[in-house]
């Protein structure tokens, strides 16, 4: 099996481009998730790897030796879970399976042995007669996955998968997803907009916004070596504190890394404060703005307090830029 | 209040239609209407005599029925064939290829076919057209076409684009998509679609008229006209009558039928793996 390799990729719709100079690579059996606000060229590049839609601007994709730029959608050996599914209303379960095989002249006893075998592998073989809308959304999903995985592809691709499951079945569908997907043989491309699900699943993340790539990296890399004021801000949750800019510069602290001092620091004032387990998340208003600031769930802050935090955990970003000031002042 | 008086306003011609076919022939013109007038009482002067003389005529009247029966079913099968890629070809296009298509289509649909007909009468003489029951369905299907290719893209774009990227994914090239994913799911459609061409072609009248001169060719709303001014002295109502209701019967079977096709039309329509 081979590796992904995106060059240049670019599209552009009516004079308005969706992706410009995407280079990724994804090797072998490794899991990437492309991150990225709604909008900003998730979906399209996917699109584009599966042959759904051509790249306008130039641009290669090669799987392997394979150039499969021109090559049609059918022949690329790619599968695809879509956000919808897109299983086949009017077939059953074994049938939704069935017509990429015998399509792709599959012999039936092979046709059958494969299917059981996904079908066992999915925990689906009771279901074997049911119709999509007879499933429950775990089971639409897994259905559609079965279809993905039972063409053996040479690449995976899946296009927010767990976007229309509730946040409970999405965290208990996560390792099994990332049992079925990740350290196999073909590279794997996963689009989702909900970094706890990138970084559950993926182990690199490349975080894309407006059609650009912004960073790639592992999460850790991202969290604390980020490239740039959008990466820093997207990442992390809750999102990180932007004080306003000064000398065309502008500093960023994480919540997290906030903490209350005696003397010194930053002046503020307690406006909210929001329980989030064994955390709370306090709202803060300052002289530099509004700012967030985690704590552990048993202490109670004052309502005017003063906020102190770590010389390396601040995060400096050219104002006019977004780009990282790598060194500190 | 308002429901009953939709239902009489629109049973109420049929069900008049009906209860003049079942009385004598000349009861409408003689004031007999059964209604306690001198003849006897509503119960009384019930006849089928109107049906047997239609049957026992020569051609007898369900040789009409049959002619109808077999142009509407040769011009709904040819308006679909042609139809269906039609649409499907369409809904590939994208901007003003797609919309220009549409609005000409939408514009020969809303086209009067009466200015038509002459024109077409002139092929049919120099083609040698005329008389031939089939090729009645040329122009019914000529006719039908926009709307029917309007009212199948209308269903296939509201079908999910993802599914035929799904289906492209997995090697189906554009004909097996259509015969394995689009037409099954299409199968509502495509059944109202054949409902309405062929209801136009069952009632078809001046093409029917003009290209078919021989007695046993005659479509239903030609005999029917030809039964209505067979003499010119009086005007067959019983009979008129009875072959409205003979004509109308197979529409409102078909419906019947179809109606269920419908509604579960996208279980009918599966195809099993």
């Amino acid at each position: 099996m081979s590796a992904l390799e995106l060059r240049q990729l670019g599209r552009r719709v009516g004079g308005r481009s969706l992706l410009s100079g995407l280079n990724l690579r994804v090797e072998a059996g490794e899991c990437v998730a492309l991150l990225g606000p709604s909008g900003c060229g998730k979906t399209t590049t996917l699109r584009l790897v599966a042959g759904l839609e051509s790249p306008e601007e130039g641009g290669r994709i090669l799987l392997g030796e394979r150039d499969i730029t021109a090559e049609p959608a059918g022949r690329r050996r790619v599968a695809m879970v879509f956000q919808s599914y897109a299983l086949y209303p009017h077939l059953n379960v074994t049938a939704n399976l069935a017509l990429g095989l015998r399509v792709r002249g599959v012999p039936p006893q092979e046709r059958e042995r494969r299917i059981d075998a996904v079908l066992e592998l999915l925990q689906l073989a009771e279901l074997r007669e049911r119709r999509p809308a007879q499933l429950s959304g775990g089971q639409r999903q897994r259905l559609a996955l079965a279809r993905a995985l039972l063409s053996q592809p040479a690449l995976m691709l899946l296009d927010e998968p767990m976007s229309n499951l509730d946040a409970q079945l999405r965290e208990e569908l996560r390792p099994e997803l990332r049992r079925l997907l990740c350290g196999g043989e073909a590279p794997v491309l996963y689009v989702t907009h909900d970094q706890q699900e990138a970084i559950g699943l993926a182990d690199r993340l490349a975080l894309l916004e407006a059609g650009r790539l912004q960073q790639v990296g592992t999460a850790r890399e991202l969290y604390e070596q980020p490239r740039n004021r959008f990466v820093a801000s997207f990442l992390g949750r809750p999102a990180l504190n932007l004080l306003p800019p000064r000398d065309g510069r502008q500093l960023g602290l994480r919540p997290e890394h906030l903490r209350p001092v005696l003397e010194g620091g930053l002046a503020a004032r307690l406006l909210r404060r929001e329980w989030w387990g064994s955390q709370q998340l306090l709202w803060l208003e300052s002289e530099q703005g509004e700012l967030r600031m985690m704590l552990p769930a048993e202490q109670a802050p004052p309502d005017a307090l003063r906020l102190g935090w770590e010389r390396h955990h601040e995060l400096w970003f050219d104002a006019a830029t977004g780009e990282r000031l790598v060194r500190s002042p | 209040m308002i429901r009953a008086v939709a239902l009489l306003w629109s049973l109420g011609p049929l069900l008049w239609q009906l209860y003049t076919s079942l009385r004598p022939a000349d009861s409408l013109v003689s004031g007999n209407l059964g209604l306690g007038g001198p003849g006897g009482g509503i119960f009384s002067g019930w006849t089928l005599e109107n049906y047997s003389q239609l049957l026992a005529a020569d051609p007898p009247f369900w040789r009409y029925l049959l002619n109808s029966a077999v142009v509407g079913v040769a011009g709904t099968a040819l308006t679909l064939l042609l139809a269906i890629p039609c649409a499907y070809g369409l809904q590939q296009q994208r901007g003003a290829l797609r919309w220009g298509t549409l609005a000409l289509l939408v514009a020969a649909s809303l086209f009067p076919t009466a200015l038509l007909f002459l024109a077409l009468l002139e092929w049919a003489r120099q083609l040698g057209l005329a008389n031939h029951l089939l090729a009645l369905a040329l122009p019914y299907a000529a006719l039908s076409l926009p709307l029917a290719i309007l009212l199948l893209r209308a269903a296939l774009a509201d079908l999910p684009p993802e599914l035929e990227d799904a289906a492209r994914l997995e090697g189906l090239g554009p004909l097996q998509r259509l015969r394995y994913v689009l037409l099954p799911l299409l199968a509502p459609a495509i059944a109202s679609t054949a409902i309405l061409v062929f209801l136009f072609s069952w009632s078809e009248y001046p093409i029917a008229l003009t290209w078919i001169s021989r007695e046993p060719l005659l479509t239903l709303s030609a005999a029917i006209a030809r039964i209505g001014a067979s003499s010119v002295f009086t005007i067959p109502y019983g009979a008129f009558a009875a072959a409205t209701v003979l004509g109308s019967l197979p529409l409102v079977l078909l419906l019947l039928l179809f109606q269920r096709a419908i509604v579960t039309g996208l279980t009918q329509g599966a195809v099993k793996g």
